[in-house]
């Protein structure tokens, strides 16, 4: 286990007022909430912050955990010296981890006895709606699939402790389907207390990166590369699309950026969504004697400046 | 492989063939009735119908709500705040769908 020094990664002094914990905290959640950032690592950042201010903001936790001492740093090997927190008194009040919430084991070894001391249970409660993400490609949208897919999900046992268990569930994916939207499969969820129901699990859809196609909601976008003289003079091309290679048209006078729509050819539904494919412009390399050729009598045959537009 | 036998599961896309109560919405994402009502009167959800128990809640508001909920936990955001700022997100993401596409992902 790796010690996490929660200061550092507020960026507080060990000295911070509670206060300053808590200015700190908001100003790092604001920039790095993940539904807000784009930054790639926000997630994990996040998850770090909300896990140093649970601890900090808490003088019940900040203060077994500055007695631990400062010799500690990020990444060390560290395992709790026995007693670390003998003398502290927890009541569990106010703490909102559970099964569920992601915490590091390096948090789980210090506080997850007492996070969890403070949760209670309803007598017959429904069972808790559960939430996870899957990935399918873009070709299962366009068709429907079924699809294997593994969840882990936080259990804990009569005893109160909480272990990662991974079922698999067999789903069908429909056809149409979106990024974004979601799947909800009834009785999937969390088992219900004392014979209430179980709840029900909802599957957020996403795509996985597709090499050539993209998608924005229904609609979707394709990079087509032509060869000059294909956009210049016009063209038939054999375009790719998620449903199989199409023959396409391209008008002659085409430019670098410019669109053609397919309707119809995004993805299904009613209405169904357009195939976007935008027309990129390729310049053959001028490697064998012949094409220098060429492109010398391009050079004499056009009276073409591309810098017209520039000054200074 | 016996694939044939195993029963695949089926789900309704909530976005398009459902819509939700308000015991509904909050029991999907673990939020309490009172944080939801005042949400809707903030105008972060629109649902149909009059009066509470005639709320019906389009699947859309689910995703609205669940960020509406994380907003207001992870940074203390209070209702106008949650408001502001899936306002303000909306209105990035349109601006976003609206750059030019070409070569971008």
């Amino acid at each position: 286990m790796k010690f996490k020094d929660y200061y550092e990664i507020l960026g507080v002094p060990r000295s911070a007022t509670q206060d300053d914990v808590k200015h700190a905290y908001r100003k790092l959640a604001r920039k790095y909430h993940p539904d807000v950032s784009k930054d790639p690592d926000a997630e994990a950042r996040f998850k770090e912050l909300g896990e140093a201010y649970a601890v900090l903001k808490d003088p019940e936790k900040r203060a077994p955990y500055d007695q631990m001492g400062s010799q500690w740093k990020t990444g060390q090997d560290f395992q709790p010296p026995p007693g670390w927190d003998a003398g502290f008194e927890f009541n569990g009040r106010d703490f909102g981890a559970g099964p569920g919430a992601d915490h590091s084991d390096f948090f789980e070894a210090l506080f997850g006895r007492q996070a969890r001391a403070g949760q209670h249970t309803h007598m017959h409660a429904q069972g808790q709606d559960h939430h996870a993400k899957v990935l399918i490609d873009l070709a299962d949208a366009y068709r429907g699939a079924r699809r294997s897919i593994s969840l882990r999900m936080p259990v804990q046992d009569a005893q109160g402790r909480v272990t990662m268990q991974e079922r698999k569930l067999d789903v069908s994916i429909p056809k149409g389907v979106r990024a974004g939207q979601h799947l909800r499969l009834a009785g999937q969820g969390g088992p219900g207390q004392a014979g209430g129901q179980a709840g029900d699990l909802y599957l957020e859809i996403a795509f996985n990166p597709h090499p050539q196609f993209r998608a924005d909601g229904r609609d979707v976008y394709l990079d087509l590369p032509l060869a000059p003289w294909e956009a210049a003079l016009g063209a038939s091309v054999t375009a790719p699309t998620p449903e199989g290679p199409v023959q396409l048209t391209i008008p002659s006078g085409s430019v670098a950026g410019r669109q053609l729509r397919m309707k119809g050819r995004g993805i299904p539904g009613t209405p169904p969504g357009d195939l976007y494919v935008v027309l990129t412009i390729a310049l053959p390399p001028a490697e064998s004697e012949s094409a220098q050729e060429a492109y010398r009598a391009m050079a004499k045959a056009f009276d073409f400046n591309p810098r017209t537009q520039l000054k200074g | 492989m016996n694939q044939t036998n195993i029963p695949f599961i089926q789900g309704p896309v909530v976005e398009e063939e459902v819509h939700l109560t308000l015991v509904e919405l909050c029991q999907a994402c673990s939020a309490d009735e009172e944080h939801v009502m005042t949400w809707v009167f903030e105008g972060v959800l629109e649902p149909a119908g009059e009066s509470p128990q005639d709320w019906r809640f389009s699947g859309e508001s689910l995703r609205r709500a669940r960020l509406a909920l994380r907003l207001s936990n992870d940074l203390e955001l209070n209702p106008p705040g949650v408001a502001l700022a899936l306002d303000l997100l909306d209105e990035i993401a349109a601006l976003r769908a609206r750059l030019p596409r070409a070569g971008g992902s």
